[in-house]
């Protein structure tokens, strides 16, 4: 069963196309998270789902009924905004209840759901305080609390974590994690955060310009890009990109260096493509080659620690390529060193359609 | 002042700043003291030559006759009538405002149009709005004013509403659409408390102004609905020894004004300023 | 039918909530904005007088009237004079008082409170009351004058043709500074300090900061608070009505003074109805020229 479904969604703002054709089903239970850079209508999408846009073009269904049309508050879904939208004259617990109160839930009633939200979140002390007199964070699950109480069939957030700082970020993500498995509602999640996509989705939609690049579980997304775009959004520090032709299995770049990527090509004349590699899957060479791994020789750039790691950037194929190595044997700039780069997981990409071959 | 200290020169200036404050103060307040002590002056007082700067005692029968011919009864009729029309013109003129600014409706057109109507001169609308309510029964009625002073309020209140309603973020609209309020649930629940501050504000205006109105008072009412304004009026033009009743009865009319302002006092300051940085 | 053209037929269960929201205002706005208007003008062209209710066309007789019509010009002349007199003298003192409580200093907001009180009384009553602080014998203004002069003055302040247009100025100035004082001190004390600051530290004297810093920067307030008080000027009534009711003879009236008169004491309905065209017409003017002169437009 899908507790959210979408056809050939459009949306305009007068003549500019925002959303242009989404298709998507949402399973029940799931955590989705739509993702992409800031303007390619992750809000608009999301807003349309929850009725605070109309759309121009298309259907949204919700539990199996036709949403299209129907107001806000008809359709069974909470949402968590990015400026937490709570009442400034009103007490932490008035606005928890504010939405059961417009539903004309019995006051005892409210009273239970309401202590029961506060506990699950923290926030039993806080409830005669007003929003002002709270912290930045506690105001961020104030505003969740104000969504879980509901017991909505869909939960929406829109960008929930952007005003936290860091370190609150990452509390509050692990925070969301743990309501979605307690809770075992469907959640759509828009972050243009490619980080935060990765570690609370079950499912991420990639969008671009409006439109959906791929989708699929993150580890697809990040192994398996479908093109160049997704490749590089993904992924910290970002894949290397290094121009390569391609005969057969064997790519080779710009400097004469040789590669041989995984896997059977029908072994057409020379192509150009983009080789893909991520700064993950390269290594410092150990004492035998594994199979499917490439060994090269290049002379460290520049190092960067980063704790556990060791960010080091050299130059190959006429590009400044970065790896994240282990800490131990760590190199100077000017060293010369031996790294294995992982060529199952590499990708070629044909710079014409950018799409992964 | 040149050859003084440096911290002497600025206590010269505070004193000076001092000394003309309080010039400026008793010529700006000297005529209402002058009102308020004839107000409670005996005629013999009142026509004392030269005039008698203070009283010697505070007598109040000015204010006995005032109420026992029943002229008193006109502060309660402005009273009524300020108090609906600004009612009615806070809330209609902040729906519309908040249909201006939400939806946007009718573009820059329809609120430049609104706002001109505030340039509209009185004199040039009463007369024909003195002819329709004759026709429809209206002249010296409740109704009839409260119409007109809602209607000639409103493009004042739309105005500054619009500027209050633009700060109201969004999201605590469309949080509450998400929880189940209808369009009107959110803004009774959400707009309006929101613009608390601002409603406050151009509510005195409101209240002052039709508070204060005359001429319309003078063409639309006779007897039923005369305001304190056109009471004080008619005493006018008699001899001198309606003097002591002008004077009363403009106190009376002046206070409640003064108790709606000091009460307001921080939402007043607020309001002018926004009135004109927004309007 | 298919998914698509099914909701096709339905839509946004909300979409006349905005016209809702306007539908009241807009009626009253058209009672007092545009019934008036069409109003005046149809009648303008007809022949309704006290004696006769003639509603055919009548051309632009009432109109060609309003040129010969001395006292009419006349009026407009007081009006305009009663205008340019008032509202500088308002804007320099309103500016002046507002530098003078620019700085803070103890017991500043009692003082602004007590600065605003004529302010907020009504019009009429601050006339009446300057009637009776001119009053040639047991008024105190004559009385303070003599103490200067040395013997008793008996000025006839409502009465006297040189004497009545500053009563009437006064009065005015009396009421209308504060409202000025108020919105000017508003506008400059959002004036950016650090900018004066750096003028002063650059050795710019008050007159120079002023013009080039001060001045641009609370000039929008400032040419509104103008356009509202010249509006109010041009439209005077209650001051007049209760310090000279327009006299002596019609030597204080203005437009809207006559105006009334014309339509309430002589009861030209077709006359008036073309002088409160005119009025509207010629307010219309010289706003919109303002607005472009004063650079309010966007
Ligand atoms: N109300 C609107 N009117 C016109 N354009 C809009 C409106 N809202 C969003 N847009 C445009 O639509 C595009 C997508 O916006 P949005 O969905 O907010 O992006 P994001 O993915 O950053 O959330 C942007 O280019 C934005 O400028
Ligand atoms: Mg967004």
């Amino acid at each position: 069963m899908s507790d959210l479904k979408i056809t050939g969604l459009h949306k305009y703002y007068g003549s500019f196309h925002a959303v242009k054709g989404i298709d998507l089903e949402v399973p029940s239970g799931e955590f989705t998270v739509l993702v992409g850079p800031s303007g390619c209508g992750k809000s608009t999408l999301l807003r349309t789902i929850a009725g605070l846009e109309e759309a121009s073009e298309g259907t949204v269904e919700i539990g199996n009924k036709d949403v299209t049309w129907a107001r806000p508050g008809d359709r069974d879904i909470a949402m968590v905004f990015q400026n937490y939208a709570l009442y400034p004259y009103m007490n932490v617990f008035e606005n928890i209840a504010f939405g059961l109160r417009a539903r004309k839930f019995p006051s005892a009633e409210i009273d239970k759901r309401v202590a029961n939200a506060a506990e699950m979140l923290g926030i039993g002390p806080l409830l005669k305080r007003l929003p002002r007199e709270l912290s930045g964070g506690q105001r961020q699950r104030v505003a969740i609390g104000r969504a879980i109480v509901r017991d909505a069939r869909l939960f929406l957030f829109d960008e929930p974590l952007s005003n936290l700082d860091a370190q609150l970020r990452d509390d509050m993500r692990v925070e969301i994690k743990r309501l979605h498995q307690e809770l075992g509602r469907t959640m759509i999640y828009v972050t243009h955060d490619q980080i935060e996509a990765m570690t609370l989705a079950d499912r991420i939609v990639l969008l671009r310009d409006g439109r959906i690049e791929q989708l699929g579980s993150p580890l697809d997304l990040f192994e398996r890009p479908a093109n160049l775009f997704v490749a590089s959004f993904l992924g910290s520090p970002k894949m290397n990109f290094i121009p390569a032709t391609l005969s057969g299995n064997i790519a080779t770049l710009s400097d004469g260096t040789k590669l041989l990527l995984a896997g059977k090509r029908e072994g057409k004349a020379k192509q150009a493509v983009i080789l893909g590699i991520r700064p993950q899957h390269i290594a410092l060479s150990g004492k035998r080659v594994a199979t499917g791994h490439a060994q090269v020789k290049v002379t460290v750039e520049l190092v960067q620690p980063t704790g556990s790691r060791v960010q080091v950037a050299f130059p190959l194929g006429g590009k400044s390529i970065v790896a994240e190595l282990e800490s131990r044997g760590v190199s100077k700039p000017g060293e010369k060193i031996s790294i294995d780069i992982d060529m199952a997981r590499a990708i070629a990409i044909d710079p014409q359609t950018e799409k992964v071959i | 002042m040149k050859n003084l200290p440096f911290h002497r020169r600025k206590d010269v200036r505070l004193a000076l700043r001092y000394l003309v404050a309080c010039l400026l103060v008793v010529i700006f307040v000297f005529p209402v003291y002058w009102l308020f002590i004839i107000s409670f002056k005996t005629p013999d007082e009142i026509f004392a030559f030269p005039p008698v700067w203070y009283p010697k005692s505070i007598q109040f029968s000015n204010y006995f006759v005032l109420f026992k011919d029943g002229d008193a009864k006109t502060v309660l009729n402005s009273l009524i009538l300020a108090t609906v029309s600004t009612f009615f013109a806070m809330i209609l003129g902040t729906i519309a405002a908040y249909s201006l600014v939400r939806f946007k409706t009718g573009g820059e057109n329809l609120a430049v149009w609104i706002i001109s109507q505030r340039m509209m001169p009185p004199v040039a609308i009463v007369f024909p709005v003195f002819l329709l309510y004759v026709y429809f029964g209206w002249v010296d009625t409740f109704f009839g004013l409260i119409l007109l002073y809602t209607a000639f309020n409103l493009p004042y209140v739309i105005w500054m509403m619009r500027g209050y309603i633009e700060d109201i973020p969004l999201e605590l609209e469309e949080s509450a659409l998400v929880d189940g309020c209808s369009r009107w649930a959110v803004l009774w629940k959400v707009v309006m408390p929101m613009a608390r501050s601002g409603l406050f504000a151009t509510a005195v205006f409101t209240f002052v102004f039709a508070w204060n109105e005359f001429l319309f008072a003078l063409v639309l009412t006779r007897t039923e609905v005369a305001t304190y304004t056109v009471q004080v009026t008619h005493y006018f033009g008699g001899q001198s020894n309606f003097w002591a009743k002008i004077a009363a009865m403009s106190v009376l009319g002046t206070i409640p004004v003064f108790i709606a302002v000091a009460t307001m006092q921080r939402y007043l300051v607020r309001g002018i300023s926004m009135g004109a940085v927004k309007g | 039918m298919t998914v698509a053209a099914a909701t096709a037929l339905r839509a946004n269960p909300d979409r006349n909530f905005r016209y809702w929201l306007l539908t009241p205002a807009i009626f009253l706005l058209l009672l007092v904005g545009l019934f008036p208007l069409f109003y005046s003008l149809i009648v303008s062209f007809m022949r309704i007088d006290m004696m006769d209710t003639d509603t055919s066309f009548a051309g632009l007789y009432n109109y060609a009237n309003l040129f010969s019509d001395k006292r009419l010009w006349a009026a407009l002349g007081h009006t305009l004079l009663i205008t340019v007199i008032a509202l500088p003298i308002e804007l320099v003192l309103g500016l002046a008082m507002a530098y003078l409580f620019l700085e803070k200093m103890p017991g500043r907001q009692i003082f602004i409170s007590l600065l605003i009180l004529p302010t907020i009384i009504s019009p009429i009553v601050a006339g009446a009351t300057w009637r009776l602080l001119f009053d040639n014998r047991y008024g105190p203004i004559n009385q303070v004058l003599g103490w200067f002069a040395g013997h008793p003055v008996t000025a006839l302040w409502t009465i006297n043709p040189q004497l009545v247009y500053p009563a009437i100025i006064f009065c005015e100035i009396w009421q209308w500074t504060p409202f000025m004082f108020l919105i000017l001190l508003a506008a400059l004390s959002n004036v950016d300090r650090s900018q004066t600051e750096a003028a002063a530290i650059d050795g710019a004297g008050f007159l120079r900061t002023f013009r080039r810093i001060v001045l641009p920067a609370i000039w929008p307030v400032m040419a509104i608070a103008i356009l509202i008080r010249g509006l109010d000027l041009a439209r005077i009534f209650d001051i007049i009505w209760a310090l000279t009711a327009g006299g002596p003879g019609t030597m204080t009236e203005t437009i809207s003074v006559y105006t009334y008169s014309q339509g309430f004491k002589q009861f030209e309905t077709s006359y008036t109805a073309a002088i409160a065209f005119l009025v509207i017409v010629i307010l219309t003017v010289v706003v919109v020229w303002a607005i472009r002169r004063m650079g309010l437009a966007k």
